[in-house]
């Protein structure tokens, strides 16, 4: 085989998981044969080939925009708004001000919250490293714990359940559902 | 001529449906379908029909599976039921959208 395919396989090897990389792999080496099939000599098929699948980068970048981590991260961010405006409505309604929840836990559910928005963002605006796009699978789980540890919370200290409480624990667990949905679905690809 | 990319992205994944119609094909006979039925507008990079159709397959329209084949492992891609329906509904949507295009521009004189 070409050394030019040999080093367009390894780029791909590199760029991307190993099945997608083995997906990509066995349609160049198909567009390869094609192309050595019309009796043209190796080099001249490698050439014909590689520019026929399109530049290493391009390729790479595609399989990237279509990473499932990638569209997993978008919608989280996308619907996050939602979820925090129904939050802070139920709890500025509650006035949770007042809840006996220590400073500190507080702190630490808005730090790990920033930070797993920080990690979903860097997975959403992912253009060329596949790598990247997997930190979806980070992120998710944390925002699913962040869901209960909200909910767990608001159940125990909240002094009455509004309807504004309600929706929020009602959109928190849609959100659950979807990321333990997801979750299976990411780790695999 | 190659059509514009970006008109085609909108469209890439019903023509990509539509080339698995009349059964399996592995990604580069799909593309060369997607070429030849066009008369050569759309000729896309053949790299790039991989990750369409490895959407479609997350999305459970496609169904690709791995085949020995000369000594070597190819992937086929079919359509699922879900694909079919999909097509179907694309190719409705498709014909209602054009005629109403015509309509305009080759109003009946």
């Amino acid at each position: 085989m070409s050394a030019l395919i040999d080093d367009y396989l390894a780029g791909l090897r590199r760029r991307l998981p190993a099945p997608i990389a083995e997906e990509a792999a066995a349609g160049l080496l198909e567009t390869y044969e094609h192309h050595l099939a019309s009796n043209v000599g190796d080099w001249e098929a490698a050439h014909a080939a590689l520019a026929e699948f399109g530049d290493l980068a391009m390729v790479a970048s595609e399989f990237t925009r279509q990473a499932p981590g990638r569209r997993a991260a978008r919608l989280l961010l996308a619907t996050g708004p939602v979820v925090g405006a129904c939050w802070a409505a139920a709890l500025a309604g509650g006035r949770a001000w007042t809840w006996p929840a220590p400073a500190t836990a507080r702190l630490a559910f808005g730090a790990v919250l920033l930070l797993a928005v920080l990690t979903l963002l860097a997975a959403a605006t992912s253009q060329h490293s596949y790598q990247r796009t997997r930190l979806a699978m980070l992120a998710s789980p944390v925002i699913l714990s962040l869901d209960v540890t909200a909910i767990a919370a608001a159940l125990l200290i909240a002094p009455v359940l509004t309807w504004t409480l309600g929706t929020a624990v009602a959109v928190s667990v849609g959100r659950i559902a979807f990321t333990a949905w997801t979750l299976p679905r990411l780790a695999a690809r | 001529m190659r059509a514009d990319a970006q008109v085609l992205k909108g469209h890439l994944d019903t023509l990509l449906l539509a080339s698995l119609e009349n059964g399996p094909r592995h990604g580069y006979a799909v593309k060369e379908a997607l070429r030849v039925g066009s008369d050569a507008r759309f000729d896309l990079p053949t790299g790039t029909i991989y990750p369409a159709l490895r959407r479609l397959e997350a999305a459970g329209l496609v169904k690709g599976t791995w085949a020995e084949a000369g000594g070597r492992r190819r992937r086929t891609y079919e359509l699922t039921p879900a694909g079919r329906r999909r097509l179907a509904s694309d190719r409705t949507a498709w014909r209602d959208f054009a005629s109403a295009v015509t309509a305009i521009l080759e109003p009946a004189r």
